[in-house]
């Protein structure tokens, strides 16, 4: 019976979003909003289609792809080195801890105007953004995983003489790793948002420089391919990492 | 279960050499300032006997147990193991706790967790394997292998990290109210196996508890602790159990010694602590 | 876990490095567009507000901030608790929140500039779609959350739905639901610097561009660290509240 019920709801909401769609088409169609600023899903689609084929919609994927990587990789090999090197110590933590939190409120994107005084509009301006400022999700996820280990493992540990290297490989790490894994998917979200805004600003090959120029020649077609890439970008990355995610933490859910 | 035979009224537990203690504290003081936790704790504990420890709560007897695992220095006085000084855990004394949820690790199966006390040993992999079995099947959770601990019960998961303890071939177990979260059953059958397998391997025990009627079920002596004891000694009273082995959750029970321990145990937590 | 002996030592090393950056520019100072010496940033902050830059700017952005919080976290407020409280409604619209969600909201910038121009609206737009979704999310989680055995007695004590929803579950989900909006807030505050950085003329975010633009290294930071002071202050004073108003119902992490 659940099944069934299950398999209605699925089908329920591909009806939703094709409901969704076809509302779309049709404020389009009779241009309820002007197509100078909302072309319909047909031609979006065309646009897609296009720019991948023939166009270098491609490209400038590949470029924003490989942006955001690189700056996640990095951001999420510094973050968990010194993630799981403070989140161990307790005295170091005292000592960083407060001006840590303090950087976390702060807009990664505010570091970008420092950035570019600093390394002027260059491809390593961009990178550096990027990976300042993916890293502090993954910085403060990891120390708060290795810091929130249960005490009563510690003395479990200390009892077995276990030794610290040991400890922190055998107990530290699966213990953090929810909260690594956590913080590297939001390290993921805002290297993906750097990349974009970065592009914007300092006028380099990629989705977002292209969809700022088709928004100011108003090609909103154009536009709209871009932004659904974009949104594809992160729909997929969000869904690898979440697959990737259950895979490491299956005994979560056994 | 039948009555216990006359024939078996033998020996108390046939592993205890009263000769040289194993642990012994002297004029131990603990102080978590400002409280004074224990004081003047002067005791031994011989080879292969059971001790349990009650009294009433802050009276340090989790304390205690950590001063025997070293986990914990004394502020006066001193806990020796074989007349040398305690100074730090030693890998043949285990504690079974009584949140054994926490002590778990979630993410291992339970083969998993009873491989962790061996993998510092020089054990292969497969001597690992045979030993981990071995364990297991004493224990009753050999089917239970490749599961998680979040898919046991409660007292499969205690029985679990006894199992883990086992693994360290202690000499000294020490265990911390480790049945006080189970049911009544669960409570009775695991408090059988646990003498049952430390009665094979001559274990000294140091038991905590709340619950009188299993110190006396279980323990060859009981040491009662007095909270906030001031200028006293943490110690208020021994009572010696004479009670034959192996113990029979019925017939133990109806045991007149059993009973007269039970109303003297009982008398003395209801008198005013002086 | 270590409170004792921390308190002051989170002081230090900020401090130090303030010590040492303002010797060390005294003792070499160096005309660069990136650095400057604490105390000439304290005194470009203060200019700053003397002629009401800062202030109109930091007005710019909070304007944003909250119409954005308003249409987005409000109506994501309301699409949450509806489905929240419907199964079978946020089963069927699980898919289509999950294929919009992703999607970056500066995404969404080169489109609000298409249709609105620079100005008030754009920002509201980004930010608005920004908060929508995590609004919605937290939202419906926050009304799930709602113990089963309270809505059973609500039902046999034969409230009428809308008697439920307002008296029993509203109630019990509000400290959740302020927490949501307290990481809403956060979010909009990040998303409007950020749309001011990446295009909109306006606010603190583009302060701190012209400044850099200006090559005026002691305005740019000093309106960088007003930014972090006023997004830390604001999450601050939102913690305070949720701890007042909330402490005793919401469990401890």
């Amino acid at each position: 019976m659940f099944a069934n019920l299950r398999r209605l709801h699925a089908v329920g909401a591909v009806a939703v979003v094709l409901a969704f769609i076809g509302l779309w088409a049709l404020v389009a169609r009779f241009e309820w909003v002007s197509p100078v600023f909302l072309p319909g899903p047909g031609a979006t689609w065309s646009a897609l289609v296009d720019g991948l084929r023939d166009g270098d919609l491609a490209a400038l994927l590949g470029q924003t792809l490989m942006r955001m990587t690189y700056g996640w990789g990095v951001a999420a090999i510094v973050g968990i080195a010194l993630g799981a090197l403070i989140g161990t110590s307790p005295r170091l933590r005292a000592w960083v801890q407060p001006t840590l939190e303090f950087m976390r409120p702060l807009p990664a994107s505010a570091i970008m105007p420092v950035a570019i005084a600093l390394m002027g509009l260059s491809p390593a301006m961009v990178l550096f953004v990027i990976a300042f400022g993916a890293v502090w999700p993954v910085l403060l996820a990891t120390i708060h995983g290795f810091a929130t280990i249960e005490p009563r493992l510690v003395e479990v540990g200390r009892v077995m003489r276990i030794s610290r290297p040991g400890f922190i490989w055998k107990v530290g790490l699966p213990h953090a790793l929810p909260d690594m894994l956590g913080g590297l998917r939001l390290s993921l979200t805002v290297s993906l948002i750097l990349a974009i805004v970065a592009e914007m600003l300092a006028s380099q090959d990629g989705l977002g420089t292209a969809v700022m120029l088709a928004a100011r020649s108003f090609r909103s077609a154009d536009l709209f391919a871009g932004v659904v890439l974009l949104g594809l970008i992160g729909l997929v990355t969000n869904f690898l990492l979440g697959l990737a995610e259950r895979r490491l933490l299956r005994w979560q859910h056994p | 279960m039948t009555r216990a035979t006359p024939a078996l009224r033998a020996i108390p537990n046939p592993g205890v050499r009263a000769d040289v203690p194993l642990i012994s504290f002297d004029e131990v003081g603990l102080d978590f300032a400002p409280r004074r936790i224990i004081h003047r704790l002067t005791f031994s504990i011989a080879p292969g006997e059971i001790v349990s420890v009650v009294g009433p709560s802050g009276c340090g007897k989790t304390t205690l147990l950590r001063l025997v695992t070293g986990l914990v220095q004394p502020t006066r006085g001193s806990v020796r193991r074989e007349g040398r000084a305690i100074d730090g855990p030693a890998g043949d004394v285990a504690i079974v706790f009584q949140d054994y949820a926490n002590a778990l690790l979630p993410w291992r199966t339970v083969a998993g967790n009873v491989s962790l006390a061996l993998e510092a040993s020089a054990m292969s992999p497969a001597q690992r394997k045979v030993r981990i079995d071995e364990l297991l099947g004493k224990v009753g959770l050999a089917a239970h292998a490749n599961k998680f601990p979040r898919q046991l019960s409660g007292g499969m998961q205690q029985r679990l990290q006894i199992a883990r303890c086992l693994a360290q071939e202690p000499t000294i177990l020490l265990m911390d109210e480790p049945f006080g979260a189970l049911d009544a059953m669960t409570r009775q059958s695991l408090q059988d196996e646990m003498l049952r397998l430390v009665r094979e391997t001559r274990t000294t025990v140091l038991f905590i508890t709340h619950d009188l009627e299993e110190a006396i079920y279980l323990s060859d002596r009981i040491i009662a602790l007095r909270a906030n004891p001031g200028e006293q000694s943490s110690l208020a009273h021994t009572f010696q159990v004479d009670l034959p082995r192996p113990r029979d959750q019925l017939a133990t029970r109806e045991e007149p010694e059993f009973l007269r321990l039970r109303r003297q145990a009982f008398d003395y937590l209801l008198e005013p602590q002086a | 876990m270590s409170h004792s002996p921390g308190r002051w030592q989170g002081i230090v090393l900020p401090l130090l490095a303030l010590v040492a950056a303002e010797a060390a520019l005294r003792v070499r100072p160096t005309q660069s567009d990136v650095i400057a010496a604490p105390t000439a940033i304290l005194r470009a902050f203060l200019r700053a507000c003397a002629d009401a830059t800062l202030l109109q700017a930091t007005a710019q952005t909070l304007l944003a901030t909250g119409g954005g919080l308003l249409i987005g976290a409000g109506g994501g407020l309301v699409a949450g608790v509806l489905l929240g409280l419907s199964r079978p409604a946020a089963a069927r619209a699980s898919l289509l929140v999950e294929l919009l969600r992703p999607l970056p909201s500066v995404a969404l910038i080169p489109v609000a500039l298409l249709v609105f121009g620079f100005g008030y609206r754009l920002e509201i737009a980004v930010i608005g779609f920004a908060v929508f979704f995590p609004m919605l999310l937290l939202a419906t989680a926050a009304v799930r959350a709602v113990p089963q055995r309270l809505v059973e007695v609500s039902v046999i004590l034969r409230l009428s739905a809308w008697s439920r929803v307002r008296k029993v579950m509203l109630p019990a989900a509000l400290p959740r639901l302020f927490v949501a909006l307290r990481l809403c807030v956060g979010i909009a505050l990040v998303v409007a610097v950020t749309t001011e950085i990446a295009s909109n003329p306006q606010g603190l975010g583009f302060a701190l561009l012209s400044a850099q633009q200006s090559l005026a290294p002691d305005l740019m930071l000093a309106i960088l660290l007003w930014i972090g002071v006023l997004g830390w202050g604001i999450n601050n004073l939102l913690l305070q509240l949720e701890q007042r108003w909330f402490n005793a119902q919401l469990d401890k992490e």
